[in-house]
């Protein structure tokens, strides 16, 4: 295991090159071998997902005898597809735009300790990782408001993300106050600089923030197990979980449904990569 | 906070704006964040149910005593509890070595080296309902892939489907399956953040492989270590949910945080019952909260001891 590959030069140029070919050489069996674990999966998605019922269970790992793409009609169809991405894409935009509003004029103030108590509560925002499990009394909340079964009581829960905030905050810190002060002297009310000079200054935090709580609500499963009875409420996931319980021995569909679901997922991360692994390392390596 | 600044944006009336904005955000996050989160352990001291206005008493100790120490039922939680730290223990190794592993290969100058990131990062972002069925499908137990490739070494198995200890086994692989590319990712960013000096330095010394790694790598690498370490730790006592996707609720495979979903909200969804125990389930999540707590402040100690050794 080396972390840089040696340079040519420093121990005999033969040996040091024979070296590093080795160590590559290595690297790629290995990097090999994980590849398969990840591949493999989607392969067989793709693969099955061809198939006939028939083909399928005669021999689950041979190839498709032809390309049927009738499974993706029916996936479709069957899974309630379209009215299930509409709610998953209704709860995901309307929850996010809400959070990410609210948080900007709460990020901010805390940032710049605007007011008495504002580190007491970046503190409380802190110790949200360590504290219980929510769960319980949210639910009874939930239940005693009368929004149970509802979507608004849904949306409620994905209103708060305390390392989305933490994530706002530091990046506000980074930016000078002589500009809050350049601000206030030309006369700019206080939300006018929030909206137009602190919002695009900040824009890759609150990219990252938006991406990260976005993909949170719609690969949620547990919520909306708890809080929705009605189908017409359902998001994707808990429809994909429901229709694998009516159709689960029919794994050419489900295979189908399954792959319809990752596809726009697997595209929108090529986009986004950058803003997902920036939020989930930030301030991991810094100590 | 010291530097506290003077209130720039306007005198007066117009000086409560601040205020009047972050109002919002800050209700939302004590009413349903901090708040309940908070409540829960009121809660675990009555005999809440799932019934809207159905009235809730004060119980005392009563649920932690069932919980802990009242019949079979005791007997199945401290077993679950013990399945929980065995789940945590294997995955935070694993995870960690494996994580730690594919960085280091990764952080080398070769090609495709962006490829194989995206590839191993990717079910990260798909979520546990993609992630299960995906494996559902793989590890298929008659001619499946996974059964299929098995069966070349003469190896059979029925793996989610077999007995509680082989299906415990496959949930642990897909559950660092899904999540190492978090843990290679932290990896990877701490170790861009090494500077190549240190390396040419050490190798003009007549230092290399595994000598750099130990001498370098590892040492500067002390805060990505620990929040890996911590992370992983507590990740891993508090995820049940692949459980539910690649099991349901079987006997012998429960940990405690699909127990608490289970006695809080019945084990299947539907309508709302006087069945949910929702004040036995809070005392159950506050055992694990415990748990974790304990564990946590342990590991705390470690990193701690780590970076008063490693960077003074």
């Amino acid at each position: 295991m080396t972390t840089v590959i040696a340079k040519p030069g420093l121990e005999g140029p033969h040996s040091a090159t024979a070296a590093a070919r080795r160590t590559k050489l290595v690297s790629y069996l290995i990097l090999a071998i994980f590849s398969v674990a990840y591949i493999g999966p989607i392969l067989m998605l793709v693969n099955t997902s061809f198939k006939t019922l028939g083909d399928f269970f005669k021999d689950p790992i041979g190839l498709p005898t032809s390309l049927l793409w009738q499974n993706f009609v029916d996936a479709w169809n069957l899974a309630n597809f379209p009215k299930y991405m509409l709610n998953s894409a209704i709860y995901a935009s309307v929850a996010t735009a809400i959070f990410v509003l609210t948080s900007l004029f709460v990020a901010f103030p805390i940032a710049r300790g605007l007011f008495k108590g504002s580190s007491v509560l970046l503190t409380l925002y802190v110790v949200a990782l360590f504290l219980p499990p929510a769960l319980i009394p949210q639910f009874q909340l939930i239940l005693n408001l009368g929004l149970y079964n509802t979507r608004p009581g849904f949306i409620l829960l994905f209103l708060v993300n305390p390392i989305g905030m933490i994530i706002l905050v530091n990046y506000i810190k980074s930016i000078p106050r002589e500009l809050d002060e350049s601000a206030a002297v030309d006369g700019c009310g206080y939300i006018r600089y929030v909206w137009t000079v602190v919002l695009p200054l900040i824009r890759p935090a609150v990219a990252t923030v938006t991406v990260l709580h976005a993909i949170g609500i719609w690969n949620e499963l547990i919520l909306p197990t708890i809080y929705l009875s009605n189908d017409d409420y359902y998001p994707i996931t808990r429809g994909l979980i429901v229709f694998e319980g009516v159709y689960g021995s029919n794994w050419p569909a489900l295979a189908a449904a399954v792959l319809m679901l990752m596809i726009p997922m697997l595209v929108l991360f090529m986009f986004l990569q950058r803003y997902i692994i920036s939020g989930l390392t930030a301030g991991s390596v810094k100590g | 906070m010291a530097n506290r600044t003077r209130n720039l944006f306007g005198q007066g009336r117009a000086a409560w704006t601040p205020l009047v904005f972050l109002a919002p955000g800050v209700l939302l996050y004590l009413i349903i964040g901090v708040g309940p989160s908070l409540a829960t352990s009121v809660y675990s001291f009555t005999n809440a149910t799932g019934i809207r206005g159905a009235p809730v008493d004060w119980i005392g100790f009563d649920n932690y005593r069932e919980f802990l120490f009242r019949g079979l039922a005791s007997r199945d939680n401290l077993a679950a509890l013990q399945r929980t730290l065995v789940f945590s223990v294997l995955v935070t190794v694993i995870q960690f070595s494996l994580g730690l592993l594919l960085a280091v290969l990764l952080n080398q100058k070769l090609k495709g080296r962006t490829f194989f990131r995206t590839l191993f990062f990717m079910p990260v972002i798909l979520g546990v309902a993609i992630q299960g069925l995906m494996w559902k499908l793989f590890l298929l137990p008659r001619g499946g892939p996974m059964a299929s490739f098995l069966g070349l070494f003469g190896t059979e198995g029925e793996f989610l489907g077999g007995q509680p200890g082989e299906a415990f086994f496959w949930v642990i692989v897909v559950q660092i399956w899904a999540n190492v590319g978090i843990t290679m990712v932290i990896f990877l960013a701490g170790m861009q953040t090494i500077s190549a000096d240190l390396y040419e330095a050490a190798r003009i010394d007549g230092a290399s492989g595994w000598k750099l790694f130990r001498s370098i790598t590892w040492p500067q690498l002390t805060p990505a270590i620990n929040t890996n370490f911590l992370l992983n730790i507590v990740g891993s006592l508090q995820a049940w949910q692949l459980f539910l996707v690649l099991l349901g609720y079987r006997p012998g495979t429960q940990v405690l945080g699909y127990l608490v979903f289970a006695e809080g909200f019945g084990q299947t969804s539907g309508a709302v019952t006087a069945g949910f125990r929702q004040g036995y389930a809070a005392a159950a999540s506050i055992v694990l909260f415990l748990l974790v707590l304990v564990i946590g402040l342990g590991a705390n100690k470690v990193v701690a001891y780590r970076e008063e050794r490693y960077m003074g």
